[in-house]
């Protein structure tokens, strides 16, 4: 499911199978499904950050020239019809990626770094330490993601259109897009400090790093050399994972109207254009079929990743 | 007993730590509480009212929490000057139609993984197994902004029984089933459908290591039905981590359940809080965020004790991870 940071409960969801001997043979070919998720991702990726030069993207705020009067359905001029406003909806649906990817991604990799960072501290430290980041981590994971995200937004929103200052900074550069990526990134530090924590406690425990603290490496050497890079694996799946549920969770939060209006995210096209969706439905079910395609992918990519490490031993 | 005290502690400090989050994020870039409260115009008569009734609003934030925190636990949830209406009455009102949509959506969730999770664990690889496990990916992507579009355009659109926004109000299921069957069955269906397909997964996959187990061969060897060991013996044995997950999903079940409000009808929690974010309606807010942050720490720390009543070896691996 997919409106909140459940990171924990997908990664577990992808389970592994005892193995068997056919199933070995078929791990190292990644599946047709995996293939095309990443061509898509891929493409996608691709179109939205060169949306501005390609020729045959057009412009996704300005109407197109005699369309304006009423919205065309799917055809050789729109290919995925205009909206009642005369704009490309193809258009609309590229730079929609390049909102919903910048943000999620954005938020998935200060959320990886914090919390990684916290899940390595806790795990190899336990005690105190352990304890207290643990209570931070239950706190957030507590907190219902979407209505706080909905209440910090709508809050910043506020906050940038006072003049409130800070240090001598105002908040004026407290945008939609910055605003919502900031509480993205709040909420998804501490499922990623969870999984990175459990994993942490069961590599510690390794014969591999004894071994290497017996030879005498500090601390800091066993951390960096011998713990961060078996964690990453676990770490590239959650990203990937993450990024699928942050993009659902946009989807929410657009609808409560708390998203990036300008240029409008998926989840933003998605909410605006529902009411006209018996007249035009293409306004809505293209978005809505991306947004599909590329949570589908992302799942994939990291469900890949995921039997690929056999991360599942440590997540719980 | 020690691990409980433990966990009890762990509770309270998780449930102050939070609803203090919730409290202090309505504050963000509010200079005059008193006046958030008071509602648009600020009239001095209303004003000194407001000041009257919390004369705490213009204390630190710890001191207003504590003062709000007790008022809480009295009973008393604050008074919304926005609704003219006190907000325990708005939850009495509202939270029925919330609370269906949550219970409906873990009742289909159920009805989904139950049958799939374990008939594809009784056939793995066979074509069944494929096929669900194909679905229930699909079933796990699919966001439910995406589900609820679908369902509206497909379902709600083309047959006149079914509601959309804002065409049902809240019925009881014992006044009239009917009635209430057709409000609530869509908005949870959008919610049931993905996380049905999460615990199918989930089910699977513990019921395929169980039914490798000892005690099901030897039930198997004493000629017990495939059906009895199956619906019974394996599936108790398998269903502890789906009863977790539940617990977990709590939160997110409640916010899906507050989106899938707006899209359907039942007039839930939803329309309510997002009114209240809007004008910054302080005690709304900090009321129905701290219900559902109760509900959750509640049913996790439910969960924990559960484990440690019903399995000490998971109680060490818990701890442990």
């Amino acid at each position: 499911m997919s409106t909140t940071l459940t990171a924990d409960d997908a990664t577990r969801a992808a389970a592994p199978e005892p193995v068997t001997e056919k199933r070995t043979r078929r791990r190292r070919i990644p599946g047709v499904g995996v293939v095309l998720g990443a061509t898509w991702l891929l493409a996608l990726i691709v179109l939205a950050f060169t949306a501005d030069y390609l020729p045959f993207i057009r412009l996704y705020d300005r109407p197109v020239r005699g369309a304006a009067a009423a919205a065309f359905g799917p055809g050789n001029d729109f290919w995925f019809g205009s909206d009642s406003l005369g704009r490309d909806v193809f258009a609309r649906c590229i730079y929609g990626a390049k909102t919903s990817l910048t943000i999620s991604v954005a938020s998935i990799l200060v959320g990886t770094i914090v919390g990684g960072t916290l899940g390595v501290i806790a795990g190899y430290y336990r005690g105190w330490v352990d304890r207290v980041i643990s209570i931070f981590t239950d706190a957030l994971l507590a907190l219902p993601a979407i209505i706080i995200a909905s209440l910090l937004v709508g809050r910043f929103d506020v906050l940038a259109a006072s003049d409130a200052d800070f240090l001598g900074f105002g908040f004026s550069w407290l945008t939609r897009t910055w605003s919502v990526t900031i509480v993205f990134s709040l909420l998804s530090i501490a499922p990623v400090a969870r999984i990175v924590r459990a994993q942490t406690l069961s590599i510690s425990q390794r014969e591999y790093v004894l071994a290497a603290r017996s030879l005498g490496a500090g601390t800091r050497r066993v951390l960096v050399r011998e713990i961060v890079p078996n964690v990453v694996p676990a770490l590239t799946a959650v990203i990937f994972t993450g990024i699928a549920i942050l993009l659902a969770a946009e989807g929410g939060l657009a609808f409560l109207g708390y998203s990036v209006p300008d240029p409008p995210s998926w989840g933003s096209l998605i909410a605006d254009s529902r009411e006209q969706i018996e007249e035009a439905w293409w306004m809505t079910i293209f978005p809505c079929v991306m947004l599909f395609l590329t949570v589908l992918s992302f799942n994939l990519v990291g469900d890949r990743v995921a039997r690929r490490f056999d991360i599942r031993e440590a997540a719980l | 007993m020690r691990y409980v005290a433990q966990r009890l502690a762990q509770f309270v400090v998780v449930f102050v730590v939070v609803t203090f989050i919730v409290l202090a994020s309505t504050r963000i870039g509010s200079t005059d509480p008193v006046q958030d409260l008071a509602g648009g115009q600020v009239d001095e008569a209303r004003r000194a009212q407001v000041l009257e009734d919390y004369p705490y609003l213009d204390k630190p934030l710890p001191i207003q929490y504590g003062y709000w925190i007790t008022d809480l636990v009295k009973g008393d949830w604050g008074y919304s000057y926005y609704q003219s209406q006190s907000v325990m009455d708005m939850f009495k009102q509202r939270a029925p139609a919330t609370f269906f949509i949550v219970f409906w959506s873990i009742v289909m969730g159920l009805l989904i993984a139950l049958p799939v999770g374990v008939y594809s664990a009784y056939r793995r690889d066979r074509l069944f197994d494929r096929a669900s496990s194909v679905t229930t990916f699909g079933f796990i992507s699919m966001p439910s902004l995406v589900v609820s579009v679908a369902l509206l355009y497909l379902v709600a659109a083309r047959y006149d029984m079914f509601p959309t926004v804002g065409g049902s109000d809240y019925v009881a299921p014992w006044d009239n089933p009917y009635e209430h069957f057709k409000n609530f069955f869509l908005p949870s269906l959008a919610i049931g459908i993905g996380i049905g397909g999460v615990w199918s997964r989930l089910l699977r996959a513990d019921m395929a290591l169980t039914l490798q187990s000892d005690f099901v061969t030897l039930a198997k060897a004493k000629g017990l039905s495939p059906g009895r060991i199956l619906w019974i013996h394996a599936l108790r044995a398998s269903i502890l981590s789906l009863i977790t997950s539940v617990a977990l999903q709590l939160g997110s079940l409640i916010s899906g359940a507050i989106i899938a409000e707006q899209f359907f009808g039942p007039r839930g929690l939803g329309d309510r809080l997002v009114f209240a974010i809007q004008q910054n309606d302080l005690l709304t807010l900090q009321a129905i965020g701290v219900v559902i942050v109760a509900v959750v720490v509640v049913a996790n720390l439910a969960v924990d004790l559960m484990y440690a009543v019903v399995d000490p070896r998971i109680r060490a691996a818990r701890a442990l991870s």
